[in-house]
Formats: C-alpha cells, structure tokens, sequence
C-alpha cells in the first residue's frame, strides 16, 4: 500500500511527462495544425498497451492509440526492443485516418518492457489523392495515402534510413513531413526519459503499484458517479450529407447501475465517401466527449474504460469495412459519434439533480476541413488547413450560456492562428473574420455564436491557389441543443467568383445558398480561388439550453446590442420586441409576442392523450404522459422548416425543427432535428416498480 | 555619503534596498499601503534608514538616484481599477479581441483540473466590451504595402463616438500589419489628439510592434486600459520625493529587465506588468556574477505564491506566451514562472482519494495561517513548517509574534493527520513533501522543458518561506548549491539597485541565413542611432552605452523560433554571422535533442533584436574579513525539527544569523533564524557564511 503523498506525487508527475512531450511536438514540428490548431495528442499506456495517462489534446486518440500499442505487441511479440519507435496509421489497424499517423515507443526499464508512450500529429502530407490528407475524391483506403498497419521506423535508437526514406519519397513537401516525423521520434524520446526518471526516484514497485491504484480508482470513481445517475435510455440522432446523400448516426445510450452502453444500430450503411468511421474511430468517438464530461475529476485511463460498451454494427457508417474511404472520418462520422454522445450525455446528466449543472448542448457539432495548396509568394510549396475550424462555438449549458467561439469538448485545447500568420504563409488576404450573428442555437441559455470569413488571392504566383473542401454535413444543423433549446445553425461554404473585385472592403456577408449566378456552394472537392475570386466559409454555433421564450427579456436586448442576435431573430424565435429607440426590450409588445407564440404551440399535434399519467411537466405540474410508449407522442408537436429561422439557418437543406410543447403550459421541452419521417427520438428514465 | 535608493511595491509588502557609497547596503521592509502606496514606500525608507541611523530627510538629499518597481499594473488589471477603454481596429475584425483565436483565451492559464473540465469554465470578461470597440476601413498587407487608405472621415466620426457618447479615457489602436506599417496607426493618434488632446492613446506599433494580431491588439488594450493609472501613479511618486526634497532621477523597473526614466514609463505600462520578479530575478543575475555562477535557479516563496526565474550562462530567459490574469500579452519580458504555493497556501484534501494539496488558494495576510492566531481556522504550509520546528513559535519575526502552537496542531490534527490516518508529525512531513514536489514540478517544466539539466545550477533561494524549503528541493533537482543571500528577504529591491537603464528594440522581417552581413547590419542601423540618442539624452557618455544584438532564428517552416544572442564583435561580419548560426543550431539542438534539427528546411532570421543599456555605477561590496569555522558562538540551543529520511522529528542545532561570523560552516541538521526568515541545512550539508553574510549551502 502506498501513501496517499507519494500516490499524489506520482500521480501528477505522469501528467507532466505527458504535458512536457506535448510541448516538444510542437516546438519541433512545423505544421500550423499541430502549431496554432493543437491537433496532436500524447499519451502513457501500461506495458500491456492499456491506457496509463492520457493527455490533452484530440481525445479522439486516447483509445486507439492503446489499440495501436496493443497491435504493435501482436504483431512483433517477442521482438521489441529499448529504443525501437513503430509507426501505425491503418485506420482498419487502429488508427483514425491514415494522415494521424501514430507513433509509439516501448520503455523499457533495465530491459524489461514496463511502459509505452504514444503520440500523434496530423501530418502535412501522407500522400493520398488530395494535398493535406482529407480526400472528398477517395473511392476507398487504397487512394488515402501511405498507411501501415505497423512498422519499425526506429530500431534500438536508431532511424531505419530505409524506411524513413521510402516514406518520404511518398508524400508531397517531404521537408514538412520529416519535422512531422522528428517531432514525434524528440516527444517520444522525452516521454520515456522523463518516465524513467520518475521510475528511478521512486523505484518500480512503487511507480506500477501507483499505476494499478490509479486505474482502479478510477474505475471506482466512474461506477460510483453512473450509480448515483438515474437508470434510462437516452437517444440521438445525427445526419451528416455529403453531395446528394443523406447519412444518419443513430445512438441509444442505455445506464444500468454502474454501466454504461452506446448502442449504434439503426445507423446507416457505409458510405461511398470518406466520412465513413472504422470501430476504433467511432469508440474514440464517443469517448472524446465522455472523458471531460463525466469524468472531468477522474484520471483519464483504463478504469473509465471499463465500464464502457459499444455496440456498432459491421457494415455501418460506425463500423465500416475495408477497402471503404475514410480520410474524412475526424471531421466526418467521427464527429457525428462525438455529437451524439454529447447530446445522451447530456440529456442523462439534465436527469440528475446533482449533476444538471454538467449537462451542456453540443459545442462545434461541424468541423470544416479546408487545406489551401499551391505556390505562395515566397515561391515555395504550401498545403495547410484553415485552423478555423479548431475555433468551434460552445454549446449552452444548464446553467449558462454557450461560450462564443468557445472551442470544442474533444480538443480541450483547441485554438485558431492570427490572420497575420495565415497571410505571411498562403498568398491570400482576408476580407473579414468575425462572429456570425444568429448562429448561436436559441435557448434560456443561448448557445455559443459560430464565425464567417472571406478571403482574396493576394500576391499569388499563379494567380490564386486551390483548396480541397471537405464541408461534409452543410444542409443539416449538427450543433444539437438540450432541453428545448435549439440546434446551432448549419456550415456554409461559398465560392464567389469574380466578387473579391471591391479589394479590402469588409463587405456584407453573402447570402450563401442564394441562386445567384456568380455564386457555388463549394462543400465537397477542390475548387479554384483565381483572380477576383473570393472564398465565403461559416461555421455552426452551439446548441441552446432550455426554453428560448424563457430567455429573460434583457439578455436578449443585450445580445441584438452586441451583434450576437438579429432584431427579427429576437422577435421571431425569442419572442422580445426591441424598441429601435433605446435598444431595449419593449416589455408589452415582449408579453403579447410571447403569449401569442405559447399560443401557436398549444396549437399544435398532439397523437394521443394520457390515461394513466405517470409523467408531469416539471415546468406545470400538470399531467403530460403515461409511462409506457414514448412521451412525446403525448407532447404537443410543432414542426417548422429549419430555413424559416432565416439567417445562417437559410442555407440549410430540407430538415424540419420538432418543438415538443407541453399541453398544459405551452413551456418547450425538447426539440429535435429531423427529416420527415423519422421516428421520434425517445429518452426515458427507468422508474422502478 | 551618497545612496542609491530602491524600492519595490509587492502586493503584502514595500522593500526597500540603500545603497551607501556603491559599498554597504542596508535593508527596509513595511507593509504596502494600497491604494495609496506612497505610506508604505516612506515607511519602508525610514525603516532603512532606521537601520542605518540615519534620518529620512538626510538620506534623501544625499540621493543620487532612485529606482522603483511596482505591482501597480498587475493590480490595476486583477482588480479592473482601470481607465474606460475604447478599441480602434482594422473593420471587419473588430471581433479579434473578443474571439481571442477560439478557445485559446478559454483555456490559457487553467490548470491540469481546469482543462480537463471546460463545461465549467469561460474567458474573463474582455478589458473592452463590444460596444467600445470600432473598426475603420483601412488595409496594409504582410509586406506594409498600403491596399486601402484609411478612411479618416469614418475614424473621426468613431473617435466622437467613443469619446464623446462613450466617454472612454482611454484608446488602443491595433489594425492589422501595422508592425510593418504604422502610417494608418499615427494618422488615427493624431486624429484623437486633435480631437481630445486628454485622452490617452496607445499604438499597438508602439507598443507591441510583433506580428499576430490578437496578441498584439491584447497587448495594447492593457496599456490602454492602465496607461492612466500608470501614469498618475508616476506622478504622485515624483511628486512625494520631490517633497522629501529629493531631485534626481526617477527611474522605473521595465519587464523585459531594465530601468527607464519615469517619464517614458509612464506611457508603457504595460512593460511594467511583474517588473518586481523580474528585478529578482536580475538580483540573482547580479550575486552570480559577484560569485562567479552563470547557471542559476532564482527560486522566490512568499505568502502565495512561488516565483522562480532561470538564469544560463549568465543570459535570463525570456517569456514565450506571458499571461496577466488569463489576458494573453506580448512584449519581451523575462520569464518568470509561478504557482500559488506559499506560506499562506492552505492545505486540503481531495475529496475521493484523500490526497493532499497545498494552494493554490491562500489564507492571504488575513485571516492568515492558524498560528498566527488572527482568526485563520484552515491549516496553512506555514503552520505545517511550524510543526515540523523549523519556525520557532517565540522568535517569529524577530519575535514581534508569539505564534499559537497548541490550536495549530489541534486544527492540523482534526483537518488533516485524522483523515490521512496519520499522527501530526507524520501527516505534517508528507504535507511538507507535497510542497516541495510541487516546487520541483514547475522547476523541471522551466528547466527541463528547455533542455536544461538543473544539475547544472545552483539555487538562489529567496523569500520568507523558500530558505525552508530550498535544501530539500534541492536533493531532488540536484542543483549543486543552495545559496541564501544575506538580501534574500528584500531580493525584487535589491535586483532594482542592480539593473541598468535599457530600451529594447526589435524589428521583425524574415532573412535566408546565411545572408550578406550588410543587409543585417542595415537593419540594425537605425536601431541604434535611435538608441543612441536615447541614452545620450539621459546623460550616459558612449563608455557607459552596451549594445546587445540578438536574433531570432529557426528552421524555414517552422513555428517556434529561438532567440541567439549575437556573440561576435558588431557590426557582423561575414565569421561573425557564421558564428551566430552556429550558435542557433546548437542552441536547437540541446533543446529539442539530437536529430530534431532539419537543416535541409534552411535557416531562417525572423526578428532582430537591440537591448541599448546606460550603465549605472554597480555596488561593489567589501567582503568582510573570515572568521574560524566553527559557529559556536551563534549557538542558541536544540530543538526537534524535521530531518529529510527520517519518520519523526529529529534534534537538530539552532543558531542566531545575527551573531554568525563570515567563515562559519554550520553542519546540519541545523535551523539558522535570520531576522525575518528561517534557513534550515539538512542532515549531510554544510552551509558556510561566505565575506557577504550570504549563507552557501554545499548539497552532497
């Protein structure tokens, strides 16, 4: 038995040596992704590859990387050595998509394995169809790039010259991609130096027993946390479009006791574009919102794991099968699987008294991947994403709202580069970035607002560049709201041909869906940007919390103040009459608006009524459904096209928003996203009897 | 006589530093006065001159020079004490400061537990809100080329706008590229000056002239936002020594570690944020030369936090991404790290495992720690050092407080030994070791983070509680020396009494190395003709000007760069330039290991940087003569204090630095009790009192 000081000295020193590894990958790579987006990751696995300590950064990782340590150990049994760093970037194999490319080193200590350190970073380049790695053109793996289910890159010390040769002799900007390559051979270097150093001062015995402890604390302090959360189920459902397909992420989450399943059945098939997720991506998936969710006390290892199953059928979007293309899958499926767990999630904490203050709605539901590529005016190569996309809106919480461009819940250390930074690197100017009114998902509390930009060539070479636009997901709100609060609107993505002429006006923003000639959507492929083209991007808001109408009259006059919320968004959806006067809420002409809103709904379809009411509104009081069959169906029902909602909302595709009212006092309980057709979502708390 | 006066305002207390004839130095120490410094800064000088026997007045007209730094500008921001702040910006990016670049102004800052838990976390309120802020059509591109003019019919309608409807005091300017092109920037100045001639006005391309804007914009928004204050505090501080009859120079400590005439302070404030460490930290720098260390730890403890600064080859390191209050900033600055540890850090226990924490909360000066008996009830890591008999209850602070053992151990016992399961005494040295790895910690981070092995330092340790600590620390690091220098307690003044006035230049511009050493030199030209005069009008003669080039390098494509200093006679030559990369590549390397260099990237110089220094006469202390060795005569007794390797307290000799003669090597275990603070030796050590009444501790 160890004491509770030494425990505690240990314990944090682990996370230091992850912290510091970390801050070697990025003082030695060169890639603004890993730089200015922190999309990297490092972690500590036991010696039998299970997760040890895992660190900040794309939480996505920390369960396949164990995956990949664990199929290393396979797959070179008995020929693993002090020194030897493998590379793993087979999706199939354990990774996430081919360009996170892993690399992990056994430590060993006086020859005997006892521990390996894990890293990765999305590489400049792996050489697939696309510049960058994400590949809308992809048919299937084969045109992804480089991938290996395995390989000794460094043996005992030293880099296999061979390897590391025909590995670059494979991808575009080979410079870039050897920093890549360094910085991840110096960080697992530092990992290991640094975990032998604590090994040596407190001895084996007492390093592996504080390992063991501290796995099992946390898997008692995980079970302990689902007992005291009530037993039910909880759906979600995510669509994700790309071109004329319409894919669907369907999630049961079902507690019992002190367990916890995720139940993907009902998902789509795989699709023939790259969004798809192999299990290890969709099981890193829902993990990444689960570790700073209901574990944000608790180290991050093997004992929250446990209690943890997933069902995701073959076949599937969750689950595809080889040679299916998924270069997409972190900004596709993978993101789906994140969305949907965050909302069940979310909806089981909103049950519990104790916990309803962690709920939160979906926060950056729709990363957009778009990597420039082409000679920039120091007439050198240059392929880089936006690292906009790693500065999502937060969603609304239970008791706050969402965190205008406030990040994302798997990356707790996401971030965006200065404009400055992108324009010294690609031969573009930007015409504006800023916060996109409207976009935040309404609610009592209003979820985070989203960003637009447009941007020029400037100083090209060759007149412009090209990117590749990976926009997977533009028709559908992704950002679910909780409570009844509303989704976060959907993505756009513009190309303005022929519109960047007014150089450096900040301009007003596009109306992105419009029919006008001189303007495409460009959300899948790759696309010029010439002469006076100008790119238009924006990006979803976060979900909303709770009952727009319930949104004190003066927050929402603050928000039209503020920019965040339009005057017709304020009147329409929260019901608050703005006196264009003093920009405050007109208190009469609020009341009647809101009154004749709860009005509209009270109007609304209701399929059956209640016989044997075992469910009250919590808001009234009043009796709202029995409790065998879904309560919704007791509910009043509203159904409104997305677009209606007008602004960033417009651009959306053929989606209606379910507002589910109670009969009773017309308070919004729950809303959904969805395609006609589609059953109801329905969530229910296990009574006992 | 003449005297070199020092002070520094600290958050609890006002430390003064005299410097008699450039030979003897004496000490003075109250407590701050907030809001109004200006009692304590008085009563910190008399009580300099108290020791010194000397009247107040007196010392003051025979003073050639005093220096101060303050914590003004930090507490200005942490308490939102500043001016009504307007923002003039590029349009269409009035939303950078507010954004700052997504989540990262979110999560800057927050501990291992914050980030781990972001549902429960957000920015601070931003120091502009939305509606101060306006953007002008304006655009300079990456090369300073003008693409769109400015529109000064829409900048003097915001200027009305925020001056007149607002009432804002103060205006930051920052628009986009304006490092590499100020016109837009200077025509906006004067616009408001012709405007409103009182309202303060900082220039993001004066102020923070570095590419990345939302850093920049940050940067000029907190000089804005304190630049009245600051200035107002300059003022009343020339003001109350011009009435103690005192009509020399004022200079003002900077943070990127030099002095500047007050006058020119007052428009920078925000080079004065943690100017106090900083002073330390040039302290340190200053008795390591005396002493002939080039590699030193400078470790600070006080009553919150734990301050340490990292000194190599007698170069100080400066700050990557400083932080004030989760505001993101960018100036040079030297480096600085911290965390909430200090003596009044309380101690509690995480709520599942039990595992016991010190800080980062603190008890403050009041209620303070349990033993001080003023009404604290929650154990603090100076009521564990009580326990442990490295404080003796009878004798703290010279024994201006007779500290309450006996409710300290039933309150530590109760709070902290009966949940651990563990007597006082036990609980108390795991306590004690808590902090002390925590100390360690964030050593290790500073220093093995940049490819520092700490075995190569020695340890300053300053402060009331890190003397305590330090030997024990130390083992751990494996520094070679402990040294306690006889200023430890008024260290911030006395790196104030030892720094010299210095502007700081840069220019940023991207260069191949290598390149023709003409076109380096052309750009460092101007630089120091600037300088030149600068110094020249503050009375400094070309033998007591120091030009110091250094460069920041990295490899093409790469992100981070790394500052070189320029070793070579300047102007370069064509070996001296060769030198200076080689230095960078070496400097790379024993950073980020072997084989982390790619030179076939190429070599880029992204940023050219000139400290101008006018010398000011250093102290040269008189070693006093030595004394026999043995300490005998110090000797006050015995008592039961906590020895490293042992499970109880252990007896260990205690002596009075006051009766310790240079040449004094004391064995330990031993407590040494100063004045103000405490030194404890462990078991295996000897600490010998060098000629400079400094107390050197040999770590085998």
């Amino acid at each position: 038995m160890i004491d509770p000081i030494t425990f505690s000295i240990i314990r944090h020193r682990l996370f230091r040596v992850v912290d510091e590894a970390v801050i070697t990958l990025k003082n030695v790579s060169g890639s603004a992704i890993t730089n200015e987006g922190h999309d990297l990751m490092v972690s500590l696995y036991r010696a039998d590859g299970s997760l040890l300590m895992g660190g900040v950064g794309f939480l996505h990782h920390l369960t396949s990387a164990a995956e990949a340590c664990k199929s290393i150990i396979r797959r070179f049994e008995g020929d693993i050595h002090a020194g030897d760093v493998f590379l793993l970037n087979d999706p199939y194999t354990a990774a996430l998509h081919t360009s996170d490319v892993y690399l992990v080193a056994p430590i060993h200590y006086r020859g005997e394995l006892v521990a390996w350190s894990a890293c990765f970073v999305h590489v400049y380049d792996i050489g697939a169809t696309n510049p960058g790695g994400f590949c809308p053109d992809a048919d299937n793996i084969y045109t992804e790039g480089f991938s290996s289910p395995g390989i000794r890159l460094v043996e005992k010390g030293e880099i296999n010259r061979s390897i590391m040769d025909t590995f670059l002799n494979m991808v575009r900007s080979p410079d870039m991609v050897a920093l890549d390559m360094n910085s991840m051979i110096a960080c697992n270097n530092v990992a290991r130096a640094r975990m032998l150093a604590l090994i040596d001062k407190y001895g084996f015995e007492t390093v592996d027993e504080t390992c063991k402890t501290l796995i099992i604390k946390s898997e008692e302090k995980l079970r302990a946390r689902l007992r005291e959360l009530p037993d039910g189920q909880w759906q979600s459902r995510q669509y994700l479009s790309v071109e004329d397909e319409v894919c669907r992420v369907e999630l049961t989450m079902t507690k019992r006791d002190d367990t916890l399943t995720f139940d993907f059945s009902g998902s789509s098939e795989q699709s023939r574009y790259a969004i798809n997720c192999t299990r290890w991506a969709s099981l890193g998936g829902l993990f990444a919102p689960l570790f700073p969710l209901l574990c944000y006390d608790i180290t991050w290892n093997e004992g929250v794991i446990s209690p943890i199953t997933m069902i995701a059928p073959e076949g599937t979007i969750v689950n595809c099968t080889r040679p299916a293309p998924v270069s997409v899958a972190t900004v596709g499926a993978i993101q789906s699987v994140n969305n949907a767990a965050c909302t069940t999630i979310g909806k089981m904490l909103s049950a519990s008294e104790k916990y309803a203050g962690e709920a939160t709605a979906v926060w950056h539901a729709n990363h957009f991947a778009v990597f420039l590529f082409g000679q920039n005016q120091h007439n050198k190569q240059a392929i880089g994403i936006l690292t906009e996309t790693f500065a999502g809106a937060g969603g609304a919480r239970a008791w706050a709202d969402g965190i205008e461009v406030g990040g994302e819940i798997p990356n707790p250390i996401s971030r965006m580069a200065n404009v400055e930074t992108v324009e010294y690197t690609f031969p573009i100017r930007y015409l504006y970035r800023r916060r996109l009114r409207d976009s935040g998902g309404p609610g009592r509390y209003r979820g985070g607002v989203g960003m637009e930009l447009s941007f020029v060539p400037h100083d090209a070479p060759d007149g412009g560049m090209h990117y590749v636009v990976s926009g997977k997901g533009s028709k559908f709100p992704m950002s679910e709201g909780l409570a009844g609060g509303y989704p976060g609107s959907p993505n756009a993505y513009m190309w303005m041909k022929n519109n960047g002429a007014q150089a450096g006006t900040a301009g007003d923003t596009p109306q992105a869906g419009s029919a006008a000639p001189e303007q495409q959507v460009v959300d899948w492929g790759v696309f010029p940007l010439m002469g006076d083209d100008a790119l238009y991007v924006r990006w979803n808001g976060g979900g909303g919390y709770g009952d727009p109408l319930a949104r004190p009259p003066e927050d929402v006059a603050h928000d039209v103040r503020d920019g965040l919320t339009s005057a017709e968004f304020a009147e329409t959806v929260y019901g608050v009459v703005i006196d264009a006067g003093t920009g405050e809420a007109d208190q009469s002409l609020t009341e009647e608006k809101r009154a004749g809103l709860i009005r509209y709904r009270k109007n609304g379809r209701q399929a059956a009524t209640a016989a044997n009411p075992r469910i009250t509104c919590k808001h009234c009081g009043a009796s709202l459904a029995d409790d065998d069959g879904n309560w919704k169906e007791f509910a009043v029902l509203q159904e409104t096209p997305m677009q209606s909602l007008g602004g960033p909302y417009a651009s959306g595709g053929d989606v209606v928003l379910r507002s589910f009212s109670c009969p009773g006092c017309g308070v919004l309980l729950d809303t959904e996203t969805a395609m006609t057709g589609d059953p109801y979502l329905h969530d229910q708390i296990f009574i006992r009897r | 006589m003449s005297y070199v006066v020092a002070t520094d305002v600290g958050g609890t207390c006002t430390d003064t530093v005299i410097v008699e004839d450039g030979r003897s130095v004496f000490i003075g120490k109250a407590l701050s006065t907030p809001p109004d410094f200006a009692g304590g800064v008085i009563a910190s000088i008399r009580s300099a001159a108290d020791g010194m026997q000397a009247d107040l007045d007196d010392i003051f007209r025979q003073t050639t020079l005093f220096v101060h730094g303050s914590t003004v500008v930090d507490n200005t921001l942490l308490e939102r004490k500043g001016a009504r702040t307007g923002l003039i910006t590029t349009a269409g990016f009035e939303d950078t400061l507010l954004v700052t670049r997504g989540a990262y102004g979110r999560w800057s800052g927050l501990s291992e537990e914050g980030l781990k838990h972001p549902v429960a976390t957000d920015r601070p309120a931003p120091l502009v809100p939305f509606g101060l802020i306006r953007g002008v059509t304006e655009r300079v591109d990456y090369k300073g080329a003008i693409v769109r003019e400015l529109d000064e019919a829409e900048v003097a309608e915001a200027v009305s706008y925020l001056v007149d409807e607002r009432q804002v005091e103060s205006v930051a300017v920052a628009l986009l590229w304006s490092f590499a092109n100020p016109v837009h920037e200077q025509r906006i100045r004067a616009i408001i000056n012709a405007h409103s001639p009182a309202t303060h006005v900082s220039l993001s391309s004066e102020i923070a002239p570095v590419p990345g804007e939302y850093e920049r914009t940050s940067t000029t928004v907190i000089n804005a936002y304190a630049g009245q204050v600051v200035s107002r505090y300059i003022n009343n501080l020339q003001n109350l020594l011009t009435q103690h009859n005192y009509r020399g120079p004022v200079l003002v400590m900077q943070g990127y570690g030099g002095l500047l005439p007050a006058e020119q302070a007052a428009g920078r404030a925000v080079h004065m944020l943690e100017c106090g460490p900083v002073a330390g930290v040039i302290g340190s720098k200053f008795l390591g030369d005396g002493m002939g260390d080039g590699n030193i730890i400078a470790a600070d403890m006080g009553g919150t936090t734990f301050k340490v600064g990292i000194i190599q080859d007698g170069e100080i390191e400066y700050a990557r991404e400083p932080l004030i209050d989760r505001f993101h900033y960018s100036v040079p600055k030297i480096d600085v790290a911290s965390i909430g540890a200090g003596g009044g850090s309380l101690i509690s226990l995480e709520q599942d495992t039990a595992a016991p924490l010190v800080g980062p909360q603190s008890a403050g000066a009041v209620p303070g720690p349990i033993c001080y008996g003023l009404g604290g009830t929650q154990p603090t890591l100076t009521d564990v050092l009580l326990l442990l008999g490295y404080i003796d209850p009878q004798r703290f602070l010279n024994g201006a407080m007779t500290l309450d053992q006996e409710t300290t151990v039933r309150l530590f016992r109760e709070q902290v030994a009966e949940p651990l399961g563990l007597s006082v005494e036990q609980a108390a040295i795991g306590i004690f070791r808590v902090a002390n790895a925590q100390v360690t910690d964030l050593i290790h981070k500073i220093t093995v983070e940049q490819g520092l092995d700490p075995r190569d330092f020695v340890l300053h340790a300053f402060g009331g509680s890190c003397p305590m600590l330090a030997s024990t620390f130390a083992l751990e690091l494996g520094v070679q020396r402990v040294i306690v220098p006889y200023t430890a307690s008024v260290n911030c003044a006395f790196g104030l009494a030892s720094t010299d006035v210095m502007h700081d230049y840069s220019t940023t511009l991207t260069k191949s190395a290598p390149c023709p050493v003409d076109e380096i030199n052309a750009i460092y030209e101007p630089m120091i003709s600037a300088a030149r005069q600068a110094l020249e009008q503050e009375g400094f003669s070309e033998d007591k000007m120091r030009f110091r080039q250094s460069v920041g390098f990295r490899y093409a494509m790469q992100v981070h760069e790394i500052i070189t200093p320029v070793r070579a006679a300047t102007p370069l030559d064509k070996a001296g330039l060769e030198q200076l990369v080689n230095d960078f590549e070496t400097l790379y390397e024993s950073r980020y290991g072997k084989g982390s260099a790619y030179r076939d990237a190429g070599i880029e110089m992204t940023r050219f940087r000139l400290s101008a220094s006018g010398m000011i006469d250093r102290p040269e202390f008189a070693a006093r003569p030595r004394a026999g060795a043995s300490p005998d005569a110090a000797r006050t007794g015995r008592r039961r204090i906590f020895v490293n390797g042992h499970d109880n307290l252990t007896e260990a000799g205690i002596f009075d630095f006051e009766k310790l003669l240079p040449g004094n090597i004391i064995a330990g275990p031993a407590v040494i009790h100063t004045p103000i603070t405490t030194i404890v030796i462990q078991d295996g050590q000897h600490g010998l009192m060098d000629g400079y009444r400094n107390i050197v501790i040999e770590i085998t």
